[in-house]
């Protein structure tokens, strides 16, 4: 029952109109298509079939309420990928058959729908989960009471370490390694680290501190605010009195657009002030006027100007299937890059396994590996069930980003 | 010693004094009638008694105890029953629990949960119902009664428990003159079981029925005695005849 | 027949005629109880599986609905807390779970119900308290305050997970023996929803419920013939707290999560419309309520994924002004629902009329 009501609790939302008739339309289409395939979870089943029968992939995300943002392109990415692969004759012969799931932004209403996924359906995987506290309510019914395989594709403050839960998302350190020596030469050395009260912060934002003081810089400023807060005078006049160099920010919606602005009309990027944000991705180019973000770092996985070639093709794919729909992006912050990548090295897996029961398919995602994905290849780093990728720093230049710098093939130090 | 002592009692409602120092006593086995003009301040007195309304100032006593800071359910369960001047039956239960509801009131917590006085006090209950003679209905919804048989309920309500003292505020409202016989009869024989002090507007009604009378006017006690003596009181045919 | 009528307030009539309400009673659980063992025969092993869980969470959900309508069905008090209880209950023993690996049904649901009676009662304490009568807004606002609060707390300290919650990975344990989801944690939650639901009932009819019966229809009253009126009060509100918390730590064990919307006032309001839609004051209500409510989320969130939840709203607002007294209330009457509290044993004298 919660789906439409609140908007406070949550990492991200919209206030664009027109983005988010855009969605309602959009949704309108895909009801159109669930009707057409028929009763029961939303089937996209394989065009083909196999005696031994399909394997059957299971995609949890919230298609509706405030995360829709996400779950909406992590959905259409893990289809895209499930129709290449079925394009390329399926794994071990048999086609895969994706059973979507809509977890609603709720976590009440996630855990029921999960269960069909597990308990009806049978998947022979699980991926979805966008906030951590989606990715925790469903974690037990997958991988406890379920003893399913679960790939979570987003990135978060780290520390899941339960077996048979694999994460493709980049953790703090993926984010903070190169950033932070970044922001401290081409920013300084005095940082604020003003903050949303809630867990991915608070992790985050540990790492962050002992990368800053590694390499010589001084937290002077460390702040917490309620997820509803819109009001950021006393902090902002803080950040220009203390002289603060950069502002490495994890305030979110709805707060985050009059921080930005707040800080901007103070004078903090005209006096030379360096502005970052580690979920910034293309969407988030919308929060602000050009001007107001001129020259924020973000340090992701993927952007859509990256210089990749297969990264390119797989944009394009997914262009030319839903550009025309609406404005929802392929990006970093919305886990789909997370969520493809999860979705191959699972292939990876399952084919080095040639069965797809879950302890034969986990022991080789143990180590798996992909040659490409969106950002470059990637490999899960055995024993830690996170994996290395390739990470860029990007920079927003008039309302656009330029690539800064990339990383090859980033440790996620987690679980080691 | 006297069943109920009131002295000095004072009451205002914003600028209205209610109540101007009142004296007032009801001895054991007394009827007590209490009359004057609308708006002297009777109902109040009566329901600062029961412990509906507050006063500013004086004491009330019952039995040899104060009871001017005593909550109302207290002072019940103590021996003093109250029946309000306008009906207050339970609408929506029946005649039976009603009275089942005013009986089973001394009673815990605990064993009423229990339910273990409910076969004990079921023939309390019938012979009450037709003491008051409205055993009859006693399964339909007090809701559904006349208004003369919800008067009737009501005193058989606040006379069921077996107070020591009732207070009655105006029984007889709203009654045809041969209900309001019926009511005279039913209270007439209650007297050796408890007092009652008993509001009424009916001067004929009480001063058959009462042993001694006050006067009530603009919230001070005017005269006080027996029905014959107030009967021939100058000062009280003076303000009945020019007051309603 | 004695025994039911003890629990109903039933009365045989001349001919053997139980009340309406009885009968909805006895359906409802006997469905219940035969549930699992019929669902092999309409659906597939797998899907048999899914809907006894299913089913086994609305059981858990209808002690939650049951507790709301103990305390404003019967107690009169609009309370928004319930889920305070509920989910609060669902905390303590999620990370009791988490820290010292308690999982032992014999400490874990004596302690959720702990949790749940003791917020009841100092909550109680502080809004029974006090020598006037507390209104329903009062009440209203003091209980959303409460839950309010809780879900607030829940969502700032780190130690109960934040906004993440906290993950429930053990099963509860009898003995060595542990419980997971399925027909023996159906059966559980059944024995524990039926043994609630019968104390309620008794209570309900019981000379103590004529008392709560007197004090919604006239509370001001009910005062003067001897009654401690808010005390009454809050020894159902703590009743409904205590059962709030043994729902709230079945929750946390067989849906293996708990998070600060648990504990808020939109999860309170949604007992609330459990109730209401099932019909306020009759203990079966908040049971249909929750079952009514909780099939239809899972059937229309197949067929209309967006727009389920404005169906939702729109029937609930249906009934509310069309039936007021819920679903329930187009079967049973007024007068059922509040029963009579008459002695009907051997030698008393049985009337035909009323009902």
């Amino acid at each position: 029952m919660e789906g439409i009501i609140l908007n406070d609790h949550t990492k991200y939302s919209l206030t664009d109109k027109q983005f988010s008739r855009r969605i309602l339309l959009q949704n309108a289409m895909w009801m159109s298509g669930a009707i057409a395939t028929g009763i029961g979870s939303w089937v996209f089943p394989a065009k083909w079939s196999h005696a031994a029968g399909p394997i059957k992939v299971g995609i949890a995300t919230d298609l509706t309420g405030p995360i829709s943002f996400g779950g909406i392109p992590c959905s259409r990415v893990a289809k895209l990928a499930i129709d290449q692969i079925n394009a390329d004759g399926g794994i071990l012969g048999r086609p895969l058959e994706m059973y979507l799931e809509d977890t609603a932004s709720n976590e009440q209403i996630a855990v029921g729908v999960v269960r069909k996924l597990v308990q009806r359906n049978r998947v022979d995987v699980v991926l979805g989960g966008i906030t951590s506290s989606m990715r925790n309510a469903i974690k037990d019914v997958i991988v406890g009471r379920g003893r399913t395989l679960y790939i979570y594709p987003q990135l978060y403050e780290g520390r899941e370490c339960t077996p048979n839960l694999f994460c493709t998302g980049p953790t703090p350190a993926q984010q903070c390694d190169d950033l932070i020596p970044w922001l401290i030469a081409n920013g300084g050395k005095r940082f604020a680290l003003p903050s949303a009260n809630y867990v991915w912060p608070h992790v985050l934002n540990e790492y962050a501190r002992k990368s800053i003081e590694d390499n010589g810089g001084e937290v002077v400023l460390e702040e917490y605010y309620p997820l509803d807060q819109v009001e950021y005078g006393a902090t902002v006049k803080r950040i220009m009195d203390e002289k603060i160099d950069v502002v490495f920010n994890t305030v979110i919606p709805p707060g985050l657009g009059p921080f930005i602005k707040q800080l901007y009309e103070a004078g903090f990027l005209k006096r030379g002030g360096r502005l970052s944000c580690v979920y910034y991705d293309e969407n988030a180019l919308n929060f602000n006027a050009a001007e107001e973000m001129e020259g924020l770092a973000s340090c992701l996985d993927y952007f859509q100007n990256i210089d990749d070639p297969f990264s390119a093709k797989l944009q394009a794919a997914y262009q030319k299937i839903h550009a025309h729909k609406d404005k929802v992006l392929f990006t970093a912050g919305s886990g789909s890059t997370g969520m493809y990548r999860g979705v191959k090295l699972w292939e990876a897996a399952v084919k080095e396994a040639g069965a797809v029961d879950r302890d034969s398919v986990a022991a080789a995602l143990d180590h798996a590996k992909i040659a490409n994905g969106p950002g470059g290849p990637s490999n899960i780093v055995p024993g830690t069930y996170h994996c290395q990728m390739n990470m860029y720093i990007a920079v927003a230049k008039a309302g656009k980003y330029e690539i800064i710098d990339k990383a090859d093939q980033v440790h996620p130090k987690e679980c080691g | 010693m006297a069943l109920l002592e009131v002295k000095g009692v004072c009451k205002t409602f914003g600028k209205l004094v209610a109540l101007d120092a009142v004296n007032l006593t009801v001895e054991n086995q007394q009827f007590h009638g209490l009359i004057g003009p609308n708006g002297s301040g009777k109902s109040t007195l009566l329901k600062s008694i029961a412990g509906a309304e507050r006063p500013e100032e004086g004491t009330l006593s019952f039995l040899g105890e104060d009871i001017s800071t005593t909550p109302p359910a207290i002072r019940a369960r103590r021996g003093m029953s109250l029946k309000f001047q306008i009906t207050s039956v339970f609408n929506l239960l029946s005649v039976y629990d009603n009275i089942l509801l005013s009986l089973q009131a001394a009673h815990s917590l605990l064993s009423l949960a229990g339910s273990r006085s409910r076969q004990k006090l079921h023939t309390q209950v019938l012979d009450t119902l037709s003491e008051f003679g409205i055993e009859a209905r006693a399964d339909d919804l007090a809701g559904n009664l006349s208004h003369g048989e919800q008067q009737w309920l009501e005193i058989a309500m606040a006379l069921a428990p077996g107070p020591r003292l009732l207070l009655l505020d105006e029984p007889t409202a709203g009654m045809s003159p041969e209900e309001r016989r019926v009511t005279g009869e039913l209270l007439r024989p209650i007297k050796e079981r408890c007092s009652m002090l008993i509001v009424e507007h009916d001067l004929d009604f009480i001063k058959d029925l009462s042993d001694v009378i006050t006067v009530f006017d603009q919230g001070q006690v005017l005269d006080n005695g027996t029905p014959e003596q107030i009967e021939n009181s100058e000062r009280v045919k003076e303000v009945y005849l020019t007051r309603v | 027949m004695t025994i039911l009528n003890r629990i109903a307030g039933a009365r045989p009539g001349t001919n053997g005629r139980i009340s309406r309400l009885l009968t909805i009673e006895l359906v409802v659980f006997v469905l219940f109880a035969l549930m699992p063992l019929l669902s092999g025969l309409v659906w597939s092993e797998d899907d048999s599986f899914f809907w006894i869980v299913f089913t086994t969470k609305v059981l858990i959900l209808s002690l939650f609905g049951l507790s709301f309508d103990l305390a404003w069905g019967y107690a009169g008090l609009m309370s928004f807390g319930q889920a305070l209880f509920f989910g609060g209950a669902g905390y303590v023993v999620a990370v009791m779970s988490r820290d010292l690996g308690i999982s032992s049904i014999f400490i874990v649901l004596p302690v959720a119900v702990a949790v749940g009676l003791v917020l009841a009662m100092l909550l109680a304490a502080f809004l029974l308290s006090g020598s006037r009568t507390p209104s329903i807004i009062f009440i209203a606002f003091g209980t959303l305050t409460g839950s309010y609060a809780g879900e607030r707390l829940a969502r700032a300290w780190y130690y109960l997970g934040g906004q993440n919650g906290v993950s429930i990975t053990k099963a509860l344990t009898i003995g060595d023996m542990p419980l997971y989801e399925g027909v023996g944690f159906y059966y559980l939650a059944l024995g524990f929803l039926v043994a609630a639901y019968v104390g309620c009932r008794i209570l309900v009819r019981s000379q103590f419920g004529l008392v709560l019966a007197g004090i919604r229809d006239r509370e001001e009253r009910i005062t003067f013939l001897g009654y401690k009126v808010q005390l009454t009060r809050a020894i159902v509100f703590t009743l409904s707290g205590a059962i709030a918390g043994l729902g709230g730590g079945l929750y946390a064990f067989h849906e293996g999560f708990v998070w600060p919307a648990l504990m808020g006032p939109i999860y309170s309001t949604q007992a609330m419309l459990y109730v209401i839609l099932g019909g306020v004051s009759t203990l079966i209500g908040a049971v249909i309520g929750v079952a009514a409510i909780e099939f239809a989320t899972i059937i229309l969130i197949d067929y209309l994924r967006d727009f389920w939840v404005i169906i939702l709203g729109f029937l609930l607002l249906l009934v509310i002004m069309f039936r007021p007294m819920g679903l329930l209330g187009m079967l049973v009457s007024n007068r059922e629902r509040i029963g009579s509290f008459r002695w009907r044993g051997a030698n008393s004298k049985s009337d035909t009329r009323g009902d």
